[in-house]
């Protein structure tokens, strides 16, 4: 009995201890989703310029938006710190997001900055096209020069992209085409790229993974990875095919509601300085500030002409369209 | 005498009025209590499910219902999901009663590791196999390119492999504790009298057994259609309800869908779930009686005994090379491509927050889920208050109730004030709580049946009041079923991924949720790493569990109580 009685106690103890000690009182929770290790990143160096710690779970940026819209008003973040332009905006529109005009944030080439203050874009990025080295000389294809090469019959089941329904990226990868063609003839290489697609991946960055480790040939992905796993060894090729890629910013913004406003004003200013830029543009991103890229290098890659607010208006419409194009079959 | 005084004389002494009240009313107090309970943390999620599969922006509708059943899409969602949960469950039930026999009769050196290998994925999170699948059978996979094997894993077989070598111990499980209650005499007598091995498993151990069986396959069968992660990783283009549902509400926030394709998830194991209880009606206490006897049970006749080796050392060979190959992709630079060994993945310290919150919830759902389960267990099987069989019967739905609805049902009715839980670690524990209950529910209504009342009574009859005789005499009855409670909850709810993939919020994180999302970005290096630590943590904490068991003087894996 007195056994039981010892093991009980001690059990008692060990979990009201564990139950309180929650130490994140004072610790900013955000949503992020720029890619898992960029989220680190960015988290490592606003604890190192502020000290504020940051609590974050990697989401693709559809899933956030599918989350804000979810929860709000009873918002379970302080803010977020890496979406789409569609959540943005209507972040802004609905007035979840709380206006701040951060004094770190001057010079900035006003693009990046909403002039009202709602949002700022810390840094934008695109998508390329990634594929895998050894496969292809052991196929003996080249890397399609032009988007149009991907719907060679070749290719049928070896290209992987993301989901435009859960990632920013394929968001973005199909308000570009349906800029660049057109939304009828836009719609129709989308369908015609279909039949060679094996798989829509959930986040932007997967193709890159999948790609470098030779499950497929070939994977239209988003550019924040690219670097590092080529870096990493990957027997990765990536280009910018002649018609251009598009681009998306990534945004931050402090939610209305929130008990740690300083804090995330705090992390805003962070987000502005010159050091965020540069880490950044190491990584490959286009930055509010302008720094030496690493993808890129020198050479400004060509973009399809955009209109962010038109794309993030169509946003619910063409995910409907894309549903019944391409995952609802009537039958 | 003096209890028979303190009857009459009190009545104008509050407190000892109060006493007596508690005596007497105390089971139903705690019975109102836990009915409570699992209203607002059972019920009441699923009915916001219902709800919001009816409700449209204009009062009731069943127009989502109408495109579930209008498009095509949906439908193969369907299908696909009922031949999965269909296949899974038979085969899991096959290569589970081959282990089961194996270990409880076949050869005496491979009881021991054949036991060990059918347990082996219980302390893993279950898509473990997709991620071996992949680096064994991708497209750049070992196997492939050793042997040029063309299976392409990417779709509905990919998926059937790695549920089903995922659920084996399930099944395995739930028949080997059967098996091994049973008593061995009907069949040593069949013997006697001359019966084939083959006519004695037909026509004695499977019948003794169905109650076991028919449990495995209910669990199998309604993990296998939840658990999605095999499915989310390995589908590709193959539709199924559970990652469906996972998509809409992660992705796209589309509710209204998400509950509609859960409550179809719901019926087919509802249905089981009832047939189930309606076989077992009247047949559910005949093993248990039984004593089994010490004598060595005989040697396996070569004609049973070939299929059955063969059959459970390839499910065993399976699972041991999945982890191994698991283990392997955990120290290997880039899989397929760089094979060389390096740290990098396994130092990578991204994902302790997750581990950390991992244990700290399955540990807090355990204590609580045992708590919960053993009072329930006796005010169920004690108490006599009316609708005693439907607390019943809600306790146990949690068997029946696919993980991915108790998400969505959590996320929808904690996610608002007055009930606002999430962002937060409470629901994550909670919802664990009440999806395992079952298991130490059960566990303590069995318990309690061994127990004959007139202890109890006795105990009460020489004085003790209520709360005296529960301490003393349930209470330490009891223990082993608090703790086949404490540990089932425990060790499911640090692996599962359904529901809790639904409810983690910035910094609680949980580390099952972590891997599925490192192996579905494909990053299958930091995935595995992942898995590995989990696994090595669950291993340490059982064995601290079971020390801590073993030196309190009881032994977890005792059958007969005290």
């Amino acid at each position: 009995m007195k056994g039981k009685l010892v093991l009980a106690v001690l059990i008692t103890i060990f979990s009201v201890a564990f139950i309180t000690t929650d130490g994140h009182a004072q610790d900013v929770r955000v949503y992020m989703g720029l890619s898992p290790e960029n989220n680190v990143k960015v988290v490592n160096f606003v604890k190192e310029k502020t000290g504020i710690s940051i609590l974050q779970t990697f989401q693709s940026f559809g899933e956030i938006e599918a989350k804000v819209k979810s929860e709000a008003p009873n918002f379970n973040a302080d803010m977020v710190g890496g979406c789409g332009s569609p959540l943005a905006f209507m972040a802004k529109k609905n007035k979840w997001s709380a206006p701040y005009q951060s004094p770190a944030w001057r010079g900035v080439n006003p693009v990046f900055v909403d002039p009202e203050g709602y949002w700022v874009n810390i840094s934008n990025f695109s998508f390329v096209l990634v594929g895998n080295k050894d496969k292809l000389k052991e196929k003996g294809y080249a890397m399609p020069k032009s988007w149009k090469d991907l719907l060679d019959a070749k290719w049928k089941d070896q290209i992987v992209m993301p989901s435009p329904l859960s990632s920013g990226t394929a968001n973005m990868i199909r308000y570009a085409f349906l800029s660049l063609y057109g939304e009828e003839e836009g719609w129709k290489y989308l369908a015609a790229l279909d039949k060679n697609i094996h798989h829509y991946t959930r986040s932007g960055n997967a193709p890159t993974d999948l790609v470098g480790r030779g499950e497929f040939l070939l994977g239209i992905t988003s550019d924040e990875n690219v670097k590092k796993r080529i870096d990493e060894g990957f027997p990765l090729v990536w280009s910018v095919p002649e018609e251009g890629t598009g681009y998306d910013g990534t945004f931050a913004f402090i939610f209305v509601g929130t008990k740690m406003t300083d804090a995330c004003k705090k992390v805003i200013d962070a987000l502005g300085s010159q050091e965020f830029s540069d880490m950044m543009a190491g990584i490959g991103y286009m930055t509010p500030r302008p720094a030496a890229n690493a993808l890129y290098g020198k050479i400004t890659p060509k973009y399809i002409k955009l209109d962010l607010g038109w794309a993030a208006e169509n946003r619910a419409k063409w995910n409907d369209v894309w549903k019944e194009k391409f995952r609802t079959e009537f039958k | 005498m003096a209890r028979a005084e303190s009857f009459y004389v009190p009545e104008s002494n509050l407190w000892e009025r109060l006493k007596t009240f508690i005596n007497a009313e105390l089971i139903n107090l705690f019975a109102v209590l836990l009915f409570l309970l699992l209203v607002i943390f059972l019920l009441y999620p699923i009915i916001a499910v219902l709800i919001k599969s009816v409700k449209g922006p204009q009062g009731l509708t069943i127009s989502y219902y109408l495109k579930f059943f209008t498009k095509g899409y949906y439908f193969r969602s369907l299908t696909n999901t009922l031949w999965l949960g269909f296949i899974n469950t038979v085969v899991c039930l096959v290569v589970g009663f081959c282990l089961a026999y194996l270990t409880a009769r076949g050869p005496l050196r491979l009881r021991k590791p054949l036991k060990v290998v059918s347990m082996l994925p219980l302390i893993a999170p279950p898509y473990l196999f997709a991620i071996s699948l992949i680096i064994l059978f991708g497209h750049n996979g070992i196997m492939t390119k050793a042997f040029g094997i063309k299976w392409s894993l990417y779709g509905f077989t990919g998926v059937v492999v790695a549920q089903t070598l995922a659920f084996i111990p399930l099944a395995y499980l739930m028949i080997e504790n059967t098996l091994r209650s049973l008593n061995p005499n009907l069949e040593e007598s069949a013997y006697d009298l001359g019966a084939s091995e083959v006519r004695i498993i037909r026509t004695i151990t499977i019948p003794l057994l169905a109650p076991g069986i028919l449990k495995a396959g209910l669990l199998v069968f309604v993990m296998t259609i939840a658990e999605f992660g095999n499915a989310a990783i390995l589908g590709g283009r193959t539709p199924f309800l559970a990652p469906d549902t996972y998509t809409m509400i992660i992705g796209e926030a589309d509710f209204e869908m998400g509950s509609v394709l859960s409550v179809i998830l719901i019926i087919p194991c509802i249905i089981i779930f009832f047939l189930h209880n309606y076989l077992l009606t009247g047949k559910k206490f005949t093993t248990i009686g039984g004593k089994p006897v010490a004598s060595e049970p005989r040697k396996m006749t070569p004609f049973v005994k070939i299929p059955f080796l063969l059959i459970g050392c390839f499910a065993g060979l399976a699972i041991v090379i999945s982890f191994g190959v698991v283990l392997f992709a955990s120290f290997t630079k880039i899989l397929g491509v760089n094979n060389q060994l390096v740290l990098t993945h396994v130092k990578n310290f991204d994902s302790n927050l997750a581990i950390y919150n991992s244990i700290k919830v399955s540990l807090i759902a355990a204590l609580i889920g045992a708590i919960i389960g053993t009072l329930l267990a006796y005010v169920i099987v004690r108490g006599k208050f009316f609708g005693r069989s439907f607390v019943e019967m809600v306790s146990l739905s949690g068997f029946a109730l696919p993980g991915t609805v108790i998400g969505i049902g959590y996320l929808l009715a904690f996610n608002t004030p007055p009930f606002k839980l999430t962002g937060g670690i409470m629901i994550l524990a909670l919802n664990c709580v009440f999806r395992f209950l079952a298991v130490g529910v059960e566990a303590g209504i069995s318990k309690l049946h061994q127990i004959n009342i007139e202890i109890e009574e006795a105990s009460s009859d020489l004085g003790a009041n209520f709360v005296t005789t529960f301490y003393k005499i349930v209470l330490p009855l009891m223990f082993p079923a608090f703790v086949a409670g404490f540990i089932y909850t425990f060790m499911t709810a640090i692996v599962s991924l359904s529901a809790v993939v639904f409810l983690v919020s910035p910094g609680f994180e949980l580390a099952a949720v972590k891997i599925f999302d490192a192996a579905v970005y494909g990053e299958i290096g930091v995935a595995s790493a992942t898995t590995m630590k989990l696994v090595i943590i669950v291993i340490i904490c059982m064995a601290v569990l079971n020390f801590l068991t073993k030196r309190t003087g009881f032994d977890i894996s005792q059958k007969k109580g005290v």
